[in-house]
């Protein structure tokens, strides 16, 4: 190949592609801005590593809880607005679990089901942890997905499926107003004060090159967890008669209807799958950060909305690499900017690379 | 057989008289919604038989089959399958009674692989017939070849036949193909309508919508002309083709 031929080529993919290009040189300048941190030592290699590590957890928190909204909306066409308060239920269903467990007959039952509204009990003070309290913790994981997919399931019923026919933006709205009940009833339950949940975990330090990275006992909760779930997803959707059906009627619905594939109960494992993935993802968010407030849920909503938009709307491995990418860039952008502006960073990596590849990382790929 | 050679459209043109029906329709009034297409639309097929309906686009020859398999809104008239009444009835429940039935178009899962697709054709039994899966095979070796690639990228030809092949799994009495050769290469045309004669003579009876009339006609054994959501002629597939008033108005001389 010819020097002519490479340059017309380069000059051809500049002009079909410009976003590339343009994306190219900025990836290009920030790298150079990195290495010259680095080589003046104002930048050090453990840092990187750290904001790579909490990029990696929050990107995993944000995919877990991302493959159940991309599931509802392959599977029911519609873009569910109450999925983040299904995370902040899931989480208080979950604590006030743990609280229970952690802390019965050393504090009032009342206060500890309300997971210490008002300040009524701390959770460090009740020592939570996955090392130092594991049942109570292990018990919290499984009532935070059971009570998500009882809610998913019950608001279904009553809400969703009577309008099941009408158009997304029918129930896009009718999610909306959804999202803002729960969030209003949890805040009137549980109060409004952001607590804090969990004690000090133990942590591990990794010498890095230059420095040490922390990995602490609940980052290896939640990768463990998550890795394990989306796993399960993974096996059920592509090995499992039901996750099969689930991925034609993704595909297909008129056609599922005519091989016989009962829709109703396609829609239900839907609910159930992804309401318990969000529920625990809810809960493993508040382990990983430490704090919970009712607003948790309906903050991350956005960054899962452009995760799972990153990844090609509809396609569980979208969701969970675009929850990568935007937990990276969240966490790493403070490299180069202040941190007040992480989240506009996601949007602004999510708008570019939409640019790029305007139909998501794993376009057209369904729920494969 | 007593049958009018060329029936008007006012007069049923059902075939009676002979006791081994298979499908049976009669006065069929179906639509969308509030809106009727058919209007007393009569047909048969007989076991074993290969039956073509052939008509202008918009007559209604889809609508036709949908109406058959619970797709469309019930208007009057009555659907019998081998001696039961499915009138009206749910897609759902019609595939247990052996129709199949391949759409005109979007008849595959795309993301699905090959064999995923054809094990959805069989999603209504708890086990995957590998006996039938194996015929499928043999009917279309390509699919075998393909079985583990996305059924989306594979050829238009190639996707007809897995929508062919999906629709066998439950080994159908009774298969509905909608223009199964749209699309296709002359060549491939040729070897579709063979593989549908391989079918046919396995025992499956055929009802086939085909805008490539005139090689349906030549190989069906009975057609029926549908215009305006009504029946217009019926006969044998030759004395369609011979017929001087159908070939001007249906078949382009
Ligand atoms: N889903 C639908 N809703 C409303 N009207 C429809 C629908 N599908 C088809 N029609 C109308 O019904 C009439 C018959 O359509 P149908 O698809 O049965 O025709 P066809 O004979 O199969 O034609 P073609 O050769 O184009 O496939 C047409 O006027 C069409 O516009
Ligand atoms: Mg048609």
């Amino acid at each position: 190949m010819g020097i002519a031929e490479t340059y017309s080529r380069g000059r051809q993919f500049a002009i079909e592609r410009p976003f590339a290009l343009v994306l190219a040189v900025i990836v290009v300048i920030l790298l150079g801005d990195l290495l010259r941190g680095l080589a003046t030592g104002q930048t050090q290699f453990a840092d990187i590593g750290t904001l790579v590590w909490d990029g990696l957890m929050r990107g995993l928190v944000i995919g877990l809880a991302g493959i159940g909204l991309s599931m509802t909306y392959s599977i029911l066409n519609f873009a569910n607005f109450s999925h983040g308060d299904y995370i902040t239920a899931g989480a208080f269903s979950g604590w006030a679990t743990t609280y229970l467990i952690a802390g019965l007959g050393r504090a009032d039952i009342g206060a500890l089901l309300l997971v210490g509204a008002g300040g009524s009990v701390y959770g460090g003070t009740l020592g939570i942890g996955m090392l130092s309290t594991p049942l109570a913790v292990v018990a919290g994981i499984v009532v935070s997905g059971a009570f998500a997919i009882a809610l998913s399931l019950a608001v279904d019923r009553t809400i969703f499926k009577p309008i099941r026919n009408e158009d997304g933006i029918t129930l896009l709205i009718t999610s909306i107003g959804v999202a803002f009940a729960l969030r209003y009833l949890m805040q009137f339950v549980f109060g409004s004060d952001v607590r804090g949940t969990t004690a000090q975990p133990p942590s591990v330090s990794l010498y890095f090159i230059d420095g040490t990275v922390f990995i602490n006992a609940h980052d290896i909760t939640l990768l463990v967890v998550a890795s394990a779930l989306m796993l399960g997803v993974h096996v059920l959707l592509q090995r499992t008669k039901l996750g099969k059906a689930m991925r034609a009627m993704a595909d297909n619905k008129d056609l599922a209807l005519i091989t016989g594939i009962s829709t109703e109960r396609v829609v239900r494992a839907t609910w159930i799958i992804g309401g318990g993935l969000t529920g625990v993802a809810g809960y493993m968010f508040i382990l990983w950060k430490g704090t919970l407030g009712f607003n948790d849920g309906w903050l991350l909503l956005l960054l899962i909305f452009a995760a799972v938009i990153l990844g090609g709307i509809g396609s569980i491995y979208g969701a969970i690499a675009g929850g990568l990418v935007i937990g990276l860039t969240a966490s790493m952008s403070v490299l180069w900017i202040p941190s007040a502006f992480s989240r506009a960073a996601a949007f602004v990596v999510m708008i570019v690379i939409l640019l790029v590849k305007p139909s998501g990382l794993f376009s057209g790929r369904a729920t494969a | 057989m007593s049958v009018d050679a060329n029936t008007d459209a006012t007069s049923g043109a059902g075939v009676e008289g002979r006791d081994d029906v298979l499908l049976r329709v009669r006065d069929l009034d179906a639509g969308y919604g509030d809106l009727q297409i058919l209007t007393d639309v009569d047909m048969d097929v007989f076991d074993g038989e290969y039956v073509t309906i052939v008509g202008p686009n918009g007559a209604g020859k889809s609508t036709t089959m949908k109406s058959v398999f619970g797709l469309t809104a019930h208007m009057g008239g009555t659907v019998q399958f081998k001696d039961e009444d499915i009138t009206g009835r749910r897609p759902e429940d019609i595939i247990h009674v052996g129709i199949g039935y391949v759409p005109q178009n979007d008849n595959i899962f795309p993301t699905l692989t090959v064999e995923e697709n054809l094990e959805m054709g069989a999603y209504i039994l708890d086990e995957v017939p590998q006996d039938a899966m194996e015929a499928v095979y043999e009917r279309f070796p390509i699919l075998r070849e393909r079985k583990d690639q996305k059924a989306g990228t594979m050829s238009g030809g190639q996707q007809q036949m897995l929508a062919m092949g999906r629709a066998l799994m439950l080994e159908p009495d009774l298969l509905l193909l909608d223009e199964p050769s749209a699309g296709l290469a002359p060549d491939l045309v040729k070897e579709m309508f063979d593989k549908i004669d391989e079918i046919n003579e396995a025992g499956t009876a055929i009802l086939m919508v085909e805008q490539n009339a005139k090689e349906a006609l030549r190989r069906c054994d009975r057609g029926y002309v549908l215009a305006n959501g009504q029946n217009r002629y019926m006969d044998t597939g030759t004395a369609l083709l011979e017929d001087e008033q159908v070939r001007q108005d249906f078949l382009g001389g």
